[in-house]
């Protein structure tokens, strides 16, 4: 019994630091956060805050641009997610095998992914720019007209493309977990006359199935509020509005508060997006038992 | 025989594959670095016809290159020393003391990993501007002790997969459970720890948002004033392409030195922790 004090005590006192920090600067800003989203609170007014119900939220659904942002980055998203985890888990597939110099073609992919997002813009203005820039002078090679890579028509493009080039963020994670695939499945199925194809469909893919959908789950909610990117891709500061089409929900959001002033919208912009990005953890979730494998003793 | 050369055939074009896709991968670097070269305003360059150095120089001068880059080093030394070494206490507690309470508290360290930041910094921030800790480096050293949930995460996989034998043996010798944590636990987890030190480092060095909400200008660190202050030159308005991408280099230079010293260690501590899922 006594013992089990001790433990208690222990216990408490070694997450003590995180736990304070959690419940007054995560936990308590989060609710603060919801509670101001439903007033009118725009910067000035803390004394004389007045209770505006749903007002807010009402907001969100009826303002065409947050409808058309939610919307554009739902479908950036839906692009943007299964296009990086298909770059990092073929290119982590490639260096499986018995590769000579693996281990500078793994750098090389995964470096990228550590540049920081105001050095990688920098330098993929340098392709996208419309007078000179680096991929115009290609497309000149053959003969193709130039393209305003970061106008309208195509600033979402080259937004995945510059994302995509930091998709080798997961490559270790992938390399790890094939790692953990036992040799001799591969042996008894080549025994047993499986080409490449039926082995990668029948033991890599299933085998794999909970590293990639930890690193979806992941890369939805990254993806989900990206605005870093969008902003400065287009503009040369945080409160330069980005150009429509990558005027993402997050960027919006973004805007309201430090542009606007408008702290209460925002909050409920944020909330709207915390129980979007909830919601389709859940799904993804609870779909998982459909097409995740686990290991028959499964460890938690 | 038909077998080993349709092998070989397949290495080279599994190599082939892949020098292709290095180049891909490098090519941005190296259009940056040889346009960092050029002369100002010119147009990009894909292959090199000058050699500028001086535009690092520039970089370094045209705004408060070193002030900026102090900033970096002070906001980052705190969250490598500080945040690293209470994740690892809280990974530890959570991985090898019972405790009531501790599956819940748990879930909380997983919720917060799913939670997008921004939902937090926010209020975060104007409960700062209210009590008047807007604008100074405190904010940074609370979350710092705080730890980090994904770091606690990872601290707490791998302290999971240290045999209980070691513990025991300990406890026999009269250990108490910090000192087990301090001389037992953290020597073996040598790999975790660099790891987490290197992605501590990365994540706070490459912050731009949380210094642009909680800080003013002149405590800005580097990669929020790069994001923040184009270059100029005095009395234009045009920025200085070539001068802007020899400092987004410099800012890479700390971030691929780390990544270099500790590479081992992140392949090492990732597939030890064994993420998965």
């Amino acid at each position: 019994m006594k013992n089990k004090t001790r433990r208690t005590i222990a216990f408490y006192s070694m997450v003590s630091p995180w736990l304070v920090i959690f419940l007054c600067m995560s936990l308590f800003p989060l609710l603060y956060g919801l509670y101001l989203s439903f007033t009118n609170y725009y910067g000035f007014n803390m004394d004389r805050l007045s209770f505006t119900g749903l007002h807010n939220y009402k907001l969100v659904f009826t303002d065409s641009d947050s409808m058309k942002a939610l919307v554009r980055t739902l479908v950036f998203s839906v692009i943007n997610v299964p296009l990086s985890t298909a770059i990092a888990f073929v290119l982590a597939l490639m260096l499986s095998g018995n590769i000579r110099g693996s281990g500078i073609f793994r750098t090389i992919f995964y470096l990228p992914s550590i540049v920081p997002v105001i050095s990688t813009v920098l330098m993929w203005k340098l392709i996208f720019t419309g007078n000179g820039g680096v991929f115009n002078t290609i497309l000149g090679w053959f003969g193709l007209s130039e393209v305003n890579w970061l106008g309208y028509d195509y600033a979402t493009v080259s937004l995945i493309i510059m994302m995509s080039w930091g998709a080798g963020n997961g490559i270790l994670i992938y390399l790890a977990g094939l790692k953990g695939i036992p040799r001799d499945l591969y042996e008894a199925s080549s025994i047993d006359g499986a080409g490449l194809m039926s082995r990668f469909r029948k033991i890599t893919v299933p085998l794999m199935t909970p590293v990639i959908f930890f690193n979806v789950i992941m890369g939805l909610i990254g993806s989900l509020q990206v605005y870093l990117q969008p902003i400065l891709l287009s503009g040369n500061e945080l409160l330069a509005r980005p150009i429509e089409p990558n005027y993402m929900y997050a960027v919006h959001a973004f805007q309201q508060i430090f542009a606007s002033q408008r702290y209460a919208y925002g909050m409920a912009l944020l909330w709207v997006l915390f129980v979007v990005i909830l919601l389709l953890s859940i799904i993804v979730f609870t779909t998982s038992k459909y097409w995740v494998y686990y290991e028959t003793d499964q460890e938690r | 025989m038909n077998v080993t050369s349709n092998r070989s055939l397949g290495t080279y074009s599994l190599y082939g594959v892949l020098i292709v896709c290095s180049i891909l991968f490098l090519f941005p670097l190296y259009l940056a670095i040889i346009n960092s070269l050029e002369d100002w305003y010119s147009i990009p360059v894909l292959v090199p016809d000058s050699f500028k150095l001086s535009n690092y120089s520039y970089a370094t001068k045209l705004i408060d290159f070193w002030r900026y880059a102090g900033n970096s080093v002070i906001l980052s030394g705190i969250a490598v020393v500080i945040s690293s070494f209470t994740s690892g206490l809280v990974g530890y507690a959570f991985a090898r003391i019972q405790a009531p309470g501790r599956g819940l508290l748990f879930m909380c360290v997983l919720s917060t990993m799913m939670l997008p930041a921004i939902v937090t910094q926010i209020p975060t921030y104007i409960l700062l501007h209210k009590i008047g800790l807007i604008n100074t480096f405190l904010p940074f050293l609370l979350w710092a002790i705080g730890g980090n949930a994904f770091f606690i995460f990872l601290y707490r996989q791998f302290f999971m997969g240290i045999p209980l034998e070691l513990e025991e043996s300990a406890r026999i010798d009269g250990c108490s459970i910090f000192r087990t944590y301090w001389n037992i636990f953290l020597p073996i987890s040598i790999p975790v720890v660099a790891t987490v030190m290197i992605l501590n480092f990365q994540g706070s060095w490459n912050d731009v948002t949380g210094p642009f909400m909680y800080l003013k200008q002149d405590q800005y660190p580097l990669a929020t004033a790069l994001s923040m202050i184009g270059y100029k030159a005095n009395g234009s308005t045009q920025i200085i392409q070539q001068v802007s991408i020899a400092a987004g280099l410099m800012l890479i230079v700390p971030v691929l030195i780390t990544f270099f010293l500790g590479q081992r260690y992140i392949v090492e501590g990732i597939v030890t922790t064994g993420i998965k899922g």
